[in-house]
């Protein structure tokens, strides 16, 4: 019965979130369906008076009365002090390839132990993962998953890699920084999958506690996130400029969505701060948008799309431009910026050839930035 | 404030959407001294009274049981929307949907048809509600009994993305907001119309920007505008400032019950209220503080019911 109902609530979860290796299949026994929701102080927080709170994770800064919980849902005034009402309460876990992420100079080839709880910081109109992202804890299935219970799934199931992810980890801070920390004794490495919208203090201890983090930037103007995202921009480069100057490594996803943050001056603004601000090294993704959630009235984006927002990269500099969601394109390999040859080459999630030895091309010895096994 | 002026009878019932917005949108406050206990417990005979006059006032001359079978017909399913977010300080008090439903009985609709309910099963018992989910007399429940909850699919209006409980989506075929009447931090004021903030899986996705324009979209969706019947606000205990959160120096025993066919302008009368309570206590208004009620005159805008002072008759009547 609880086999039954944990793989019930993976693959619902899962219907949603992914569709990599399918649900992990573990020792059922160590798990409890729950619908109780955590009651862990949260992080990040300011009292005030009157049992008023403001919580500080985040740039929405929300100000809550006694009862009352943040933008994300997750997180409640329970009488003067903030809780996390999601630590350890997995909505989602899967085991993924790394590439699914996407993270394409990050252990290429290693799964993924892949978690999420309820929750999210923004509203977004295309949300893919708006099942588990838009609702309350309390509004879907969830199980007791602490982070030792975690780290010794990943060891159990030959994951070295724990990712935060599906919905938004920011949300789930709290839990997301302990299993880390778990699981980087026990040798893991941890990968968080965000929008970035996050404040510095924050974000600067999850880096440390952190491998590498990737950033959905999903437009390039103000306008765009306030009317798809419920947003803002500026924390969001603000992040990714921390996170560069970091030690840890960081990709970006930019969803190409027709009409909407497809027009080549944003593109060329976009891939011009990357190149000035963070440098040409640093991967960019264009992933393919289609029709989903708040945003089913537009098209998915035609692949002509992404070659265009590909070649603007590239002539903005950049190295390493990969083009997602489109199984087969030859925008999903990545080329030696300096000799042209196929280095890796990916069919769908399968590392097909890998021709990097010691951060190397082998064919030109150039230095390829990454980290790889 | 607009003159008091003819009443007439209510033929037909109010549907909203032969809401005539060309017309005043009369409030009526009927107050009673004393009506709330030392512990805060409304006295039930005497809130039978104020609804009976408030119907009475909105009807004109005729007889409250009248304006309620204009109202509601006998066979429809009737959704009492209360709001216990505020624990047993400061919630729609168990005694006044009590009130309201025996006078729904006496009109002809019957017990089984009334349906008091809001988010969850445990804020009803916190507030003081005793949960009943048979098929006979009045049932009280919250969109977390177990098999209904909210719905798979999405209602998507405007900025609205939402899922709304199976309540008031599927069993609900006329909509009561029995809401109570709060300061509130980010909204200025929530009252009946915020209250379905309520019906919806992500409320909490509509705070930005003082809930603006957000409760008046969430009010247009066809789940409650086509089903909105009447609001009535209780405003017996009303906090005035730094709501929602029970503060008691900043609760007020007012000892008042709200009632208009009108949405927009029954919340702006408990603004008008909230900020006489404030001007009497030395606090700033809403709009200095930034919070002033905005989505109010957003509903006007989308003719939802009437925002402007001068389109509103408020009738106040001491029992």
């Amino acid at each position: 019965m609880k086999r039954r109902k944990f793989i019930k609530i993976s693959a619902a979860a899962g219907s949603a979130a992914c569709s990599g290796l399918g649900p992990v299949l573990m020792d059922l026994d160590a798990f409890q369906t729950s619908y109780d929701l955590s009651r862990v102080e949260a992080n990040f927080y300011k009292k005030h008076p009157d049992r008023e709170i403001e919580c500080v994770l985040c740039p929405r800064f929300c100000k809550l009365g006694d009862k009352e919980r943040g933008y994300c849902g997750v997180r409640e005034n329970i009488n003067g002090t903030y809780y996390t009402l999601v630590y350890g309460k997995a909505c989602s876990i899967h085991v993924d390839p790394i590439e699914k992420k996407p993270l394409f100079h990050f252990l290429p080839g290693t799964p993924t132990l892949s978690i999420a709880t309820a929750g999210c910081n923004v509203n977004c109109k295309f949300c893919q993962n708006w099942e588990i992202s838009q609702v309350r804890p309390e509004q879907i299935n969830h199980i007791d998953f602490p982070p030792d219970k975690v780290v010794n799934s990943a060891q159990k199931y030959n994951c070295p890699i724990i990712a935060y992810t599906y919905s938004e980890p920011v949300v789930f801070y709290e839990y997301m920084y302990d299993t880390s920390l778990n699981a980087r004794k026990k040798g893991l490495k941890n990968v968080v999958i965000t929008g970035g919208h996050i404040n510095p203090e924050p974000l600067e201890e999850l880096i440390q506690a952190v491998d590498a983090i990737k950033i959905d930037l999903k437009a390039f103007t103000q306008d765009f996130y306030t009317k798809y995202v419920r947003g803002e921009l500026k924390p969001v480069l603000e992040a990714i400029k921390i996170i560069a100057s970091s030690s840890i490594w960081l990709e970006i996803v930019y969803l190409v969505i027709p009409t909407l943050n497809d027009n080549s001056k944003e593109l060329r603004d976009m891939c011009l701060w990357i190149a000035n601000e963070i440098g040409p090294e640093v991967p960019l993704h264009f992933s393919r948008f289609h029709p989903h959630y708040l945003l089913k009235n537009l098209p998915s984006t035609p692949v002509s799309t992404l070659e265009k927002a590909a070649d603007i990269a590239g002539k903005a500099g950049l190295n390493y431009i990969y083009i997602g969601n489109v199984p087969g394109h030859k925008a999903e390999n990545t080329y030696c910026p300096k000799c042209k040859n196929i280095i890796i080459q990916r069919q769908g999630y399968i590392i097909a050839k890998f021709k990097i030895k010691n951060g190397r091309c082998t064919y030109c010895n150039n230095r390829i930035p990454g980290v790889w096994i | 404030m607009g003159e008091i002026q003819l009443l007439h009878t209510l033929t037909t019932a109010p549907m909203n959407s032969t809401f005539n917005l060309m017309a005043n949108s009369r409030v009526i406050i009927v107050r009673k001294k004393g009506i709330l206990s030392p512990n805060r417990i409304p006295d039930l005979n005497s809130l039978i009274c104020m609804f009976k006059r408030g119907f009475s006032l909105l009807n004109g001359p005729g007889d409250y049981k009248i304006f309620l079978r204009n109202l509601l017909k006998p066979d429809d399913q009737i959704g009492i929307k209360i709001n216990t977010l505020g624990g047993k300080s400061l919630s729609t008090r168990p005694e006044v949907p009590q009130a309201l439903a025996s006078l729904l009985i006496e009109s002809g609709i019957p017990s089984k048809n009334i349906i008091i309910w809001d988010r969850t099963n445990r804020e009803l018992k916190t507030a003081g509600y005793r949960l009943n989910m048979n098929n006979k007399g009045i049932k009280i429940f919250g969109t977390d009994s177990r098999g209904l909850g909210y719905e798979q699919g999405l209602t998507s209006h405007l900025n609205i993305g939402s899922r709304f409980s199976s309540i008031q989506s599927r069993i609900v075929t006329a909509s009561i907001s029995l809401a109570i009447v709060k300061d509130h931090g980010l909204a200025g004021v929530t009252a009946g119309m915020k209250n379905y903030f309520g019906a919806i899986h992500n409320p909490n996705k509509y705070h930005d920007s003082n809930c603006n324009p957000f409760v008046a979209e969430l009010f247009s969706t066809d789940p409650i505008w086509k089903k909105h019947r009447i609001s009535i606000l209780d405003a017996l205990l009303l906090q005035y400032h730094r709501g929602p959160a029970y503060h008691t120096q900043w609760a007020a025993e007012y000892g008042a019950l709200i009632f208009s066919l009108d949405p927009v302008a029954a919340d702006f009368a408990s603004w008008q209220i909230i900020e006489e309570l404030r001007s009497a206590k030395g606090l700033p208004t809403l709009k200095e503080e930034g919070r002033e009620p905005v989505y109010l005159k957003t509903a006007e805008k989308m003719e939802l019911g009437n925002a402007s002072p001068a389109d509103i008759n408020i009738i106040k009547e001491e029992i």
